[in-house]
Parts: C-alpha cells; sequence; structure tokens
C-alpha cells in the first residue's frame, strides 16, 4: 500500500481492504487513486487518471473532497456527522463551531451517512475546505 | 374521417407548426419521420426534468429515500432512471452535490445500456464532454477496468473532469485529443467503444428554442465529416469481437444513417446489429435518404423520437466488429 495511502487509512479508520483493488501515484504535490488499468495505461498521456485523492505538503497530507467522498465511507474515525442546515453551510463554504470528539487537523464530514467533503477542526471550529462550486439551497 | 379531410387538417397543422418550426424543417423531416404532427407537438413541448441514480455512491433505494419530496418517478425502460414534474433546483440539492444522483436526459442514458460494457473491459468514450455517459458506464462496470473518456475541447475536458470527481469514477481516464489520433494509439484494444458523436444537435430543440433559432440545414452540414471521422476511429479502436455504439441527438439523417453507410463502405466486414431496450420505443433505421440509399443492415439502426417516449430524439447504431 503506497505509504501516502497507508497515512490516510490510520488517520480515518478506513479498512485498508477498501483500497485493495485500487493503485495510486504521485505526481506533482498529488497523490491520484484509481483501478490499475487507469494506473498502467500507456498509450498516450492522459490529463487525469482516476480521482486526486490527496495533496502533499512539507507538513501534512491533505485529503481532497471527491476522494474522500468515493473512499471515505467506511470511515470510523475523525469523522463529523452534520445536519442538513449545517451540511449546506459547509458545502457553500463557512464554518462551524461544535465539540466533538476528533483529532485537530482534517477532518471528514458526514452528512445522513454520505461523506460529504472534508472540513479541518480545531476545537471547536469546523471550517469547510470543500471546493465551492455553485451553491447548494 | 375522409381522405381530404385528413389533408387538409394535416396542412393546417403543418402551418401552424411552421410559425414555430423553419419551413425546411418541416419539409426535410415530414418526409420521413412517422406520425409527424405527433414528433412536432412532442418537440415544442418542453422536456421534463430527469436523473439516474449514481449506484458508484448510493443504492437506488437510498437516493430515493432522500428524494421523496421529488416525488421521482421510474423510467419504463432504466431502473436507475428518474423523472420528475417539478425539478427546479435538483442540480442545487446535496444529493447532486455529492454525486449520489446525475442529471441526465433520459434518451441520453440509452447509448451506454446497448452498449452493456462490463466490469474489468477496456472502454473507449471517444467524444465524452460532459460525461453523462462515461460516468454511467463507471457505474455499469463497477468502478473497474478502464474508460478511456476523450474529448479534444479544453473548455469541455475541465467539465468531463469535474464530473468524472464528481461521481467518483476511479476507473477512468480522462484525455484531451483529437479522436482519430486516439483511434490510432488504442487501435485494435478495447472490448467496447462509444461514439457519441458531435452533432447539430436538433434534440436539444426540446431544451432551449435558442436551439430551433440556430437551425439550418448549413448547420447540418458542418458535422458529417467529423462524425465520419470518429465512427472510423471508434471501429479501429475495437478488439476482434468487440461492440461500438454510434450515438447522436439529431434527427438529420447526414449525421446518422449516412454514417453508418460510410462506415460499411470503408468496413464491409463490419455487422449492424439490431439493438433493443424492454419498453424503450425505437423505430427503424432509414433505408434512403435523398438520393442516397443505404445498405440493408442500416435499416438495423435504431430512432428514438420523442412523441415516442417523451425523450429528445436520438439515434443509436450498434456495430461489431467480427472476431
Amino acid at each position: 500500500m503506497n505509504r501516502r495511502v497507508r497515512e490516510l487509512s490510520e488517520r480515518f479508520g478506513i479498512p485498508r481492504e477498501a483500497f485493495d483493488r485500487l493503485a495510486a501515484v504521485e505526481d506533482q504535490e498529488t497523490v491520484f487513486v484509481g483501478t490499475p488499468e487507469v494506473m498502467e495505461f500507456d498509450a498516450v498521456r492522459p490529463m487525469r487518471r482516476g480521482i486526486r485523492l490527496a495533496r502533499v505538503y512539507p507538513y501534512s497530507l491533505k485529503p481532497t473532497t471527491f476522494g474522500m467522498q468515493v473512499l471515505g465511507g467506511q470511515a470510523t474515525r475523525n469523522v463529523i456527522d452534520v445536519s442538513d442546515e449545517q451540511a449546506k453551510l459547509l458545502i457553500n463554504g463557512g464554518a462551524l463551531s461544535t465539540d466533538v470528539e476528533a483529532d485537530n487537523g482534517f477532518v471528514l464530514i458526514r452528512w445522513r451517512g454520505f461523506v460529504v467533503g472534508v472540513g479541518f477542526y480545531k476545537r471547536p471550529v469546523l471550517k469547510s475546505q470543500i471546493p465551492r462550486f455553485r451553491p447548494v439551497e | 374521417m375522409q381522405k381530404s379531410e385528413l389533408r387538409t387538417r394535416r396542412l393546417d397543422n403543418m402551418t401552424t407548426h411552421s410559425r414555430v418550426f423553419p419551413e425546411a424543417f418541416v419539409e426535410r423531416y415530414s418526409r420521413f419521420i412517422p406520425d409527424f404532427d405527433a414528433f412536432l407537438d412532442a418537440m415544442q413541448r418542453p422536456l421534463r426534468r430527469t436523473f439516474r441514480v449514481n449506484t458508484l455512491k448510493a443504492t437506488r433505494q437510498q437516493a430515493l429515500d432522500l428524494l421523496t419530496d421529488l416525488k421521482p418517478e421510474p423510467l419504463p425502460w432504466y431502473e436507475l432512471g428518474f423523472s420528475l414534474n417539478q425539478g427546479e433546483g435538483l442540480g442545487k440539492r446535496i444529493e447532486h452535490f455529492i454525486g449520489l444522483i446525475y442529471v441526465q436526459e433520459a434518451a441520453s442514458m440509452a447509448p451506454p445500456l446497448v452498449l452493456q460494457p462490463l466490469p474489468g473491459e477496456r472502454v473507449l468514450d471517444i467524444a465524452a464532454a460532459p460525461g453523462s455517459k462515461t460516468t454511467e458506464m463507471s457505474a455499469m462496470m463497477l468502478n473497474t477496468g478502464i474508460i478511456i473518456s476523450n474529448d479534444p475541447s479544453p473548455t469541455r475536458v475541465r467539465g468531463l473532469i469535474g464530473n468524472v470527481d464528481r461521481a467518483g469514477c476511479l476507473n477512468v481516464a480522462v484525455c484531451r485529443m483529437d479522436g482519430t489520433s486516439l483511434g490510432r494509439a488504442v487501435a485494435g484494444t478495447c472490448d467496447r467503444v462509444l461514439v457519441d458523436a458531435p452533432c447539430s444537435s436538433e434534440g436539444t430543440i426540446r431544451k432551449s428554442v435558442k436551439a430551433l433559432e440556430r437551425w439550418s440545414v448549413t448547420a447540418i452540414e458542418r458535422f458529417p465529416s467529423i462524425q465520419k471521422r470518429l465512427i472510423l476511429a471508434g471501429y479501429h479502436a475495437l478488439k476482434p469481437g468487440g461492440l461500438m455504439v454510434y450515438s447522436t441527438c439529431t434527427v438529420a439523417p447526414e449525421e446518422n444513417e449516412s454514417v453508418v453507410a460510410h462506415l460499411l463502405k470503408r468496413q464491409p466486414e463490419a455487422e449492424v446489429r439490431a439493438a433493443g431496450l424492454p419498453s424503450l420505443i425505437m423505430r427503424p433505421g432509414l433505408r434512403e435518404w435523398g438520393r442516397e440509399s443505404f445498405p440493408d443492415a442500416v435499416g438495423r439502426c435504431r430512432r428514438i423520437l420523442p412523441q415516442d417516449n417523451d425523450t429528445e430524439p436520438f439515434f443509436l447504431a450498434l456495430i461489431r466488429r467480427p472476431a
């Protein structure tokens, strides 16, 4: 298992089996994850292989919202459950105050059982790290 | 009703429609579209909002449980497709943002269903943006194997990547290349190929009147040359025994049957198979247009007409490269 993937798997308690049939590659400080066939495809040079899983910074690894939406479903640690209104607020780039059992640092924001994206938690403030597209109402 | 009365009524209807549709449009398509008045009526009705449940993110039931307030009605021919009477704001819902659903026109869901990509296969989607069919095939393949999803336009490819991300497709390699060059680069290696060709998009008239304002025979004439190159490129990308779907959302025979006939002329061994989906009404392809007669096999192409299933018009051809 790729060490970056292991790091994410440990922080969020995602079972390693979730990554069993996947391959990860690191390219220009970004970790991509996809099927082995996608990662090995070399007939041409694709613009993108699979999904961006994380961004590598000198002292941290920042998981991506889209990567975690698809692979964070089985997470057991550092997950913060939110209500409908809180989910909308965070998706629209807001922050909220909440005192929950989670380590400071990157967390997964879960709404009705689905990971909606990544947040940054510094007790008691949860700040959205979700990319902003069109507003959610 | 007597024959003469029927004719007068038909002419009256055509006059009414002529106020909406260009005369050349009515003249061209009344020549071969069955139930032509019903066709024109349907083309003037706004499309119902439709969506597909993305099983890479949620089960059908999970998505339906979250959307009960919208009262989705299942499409009769696709268990993951739904229509809404009031679909306003669907794209602003959390369910859409996190990719549990994908807003997609109903007929546009058909080409992947006819192609039937299987888990673990190598699939080429040669003109993929904005990614509706790539993401649909990704779910059909259970996020395994590989879809080489291509679009040459820098702007459109950004939208394609955004949709692949939102839908959670781990089995997609996105390329931005000329389709002909890509077809050559992967020649003989693909189990299935989708050529959802760029077209004059007459089907989108139901989405926007502007499409009708842009309509002209000259606009149609811009597309067949690229369509012919793409269908050949797609065919060359197939493994022996592989399957290809050629599709457009347009009615013009020059962009449909003529393109398939061009493939058959260049690759006479190619087999056109009759495509069908239970409960989706499809009509056979034309056997002639203008001064052009098409081979018998072209009759096995399929036309989806708006009056039959309350969708956009669509054209489909299922083609096999012999083993």
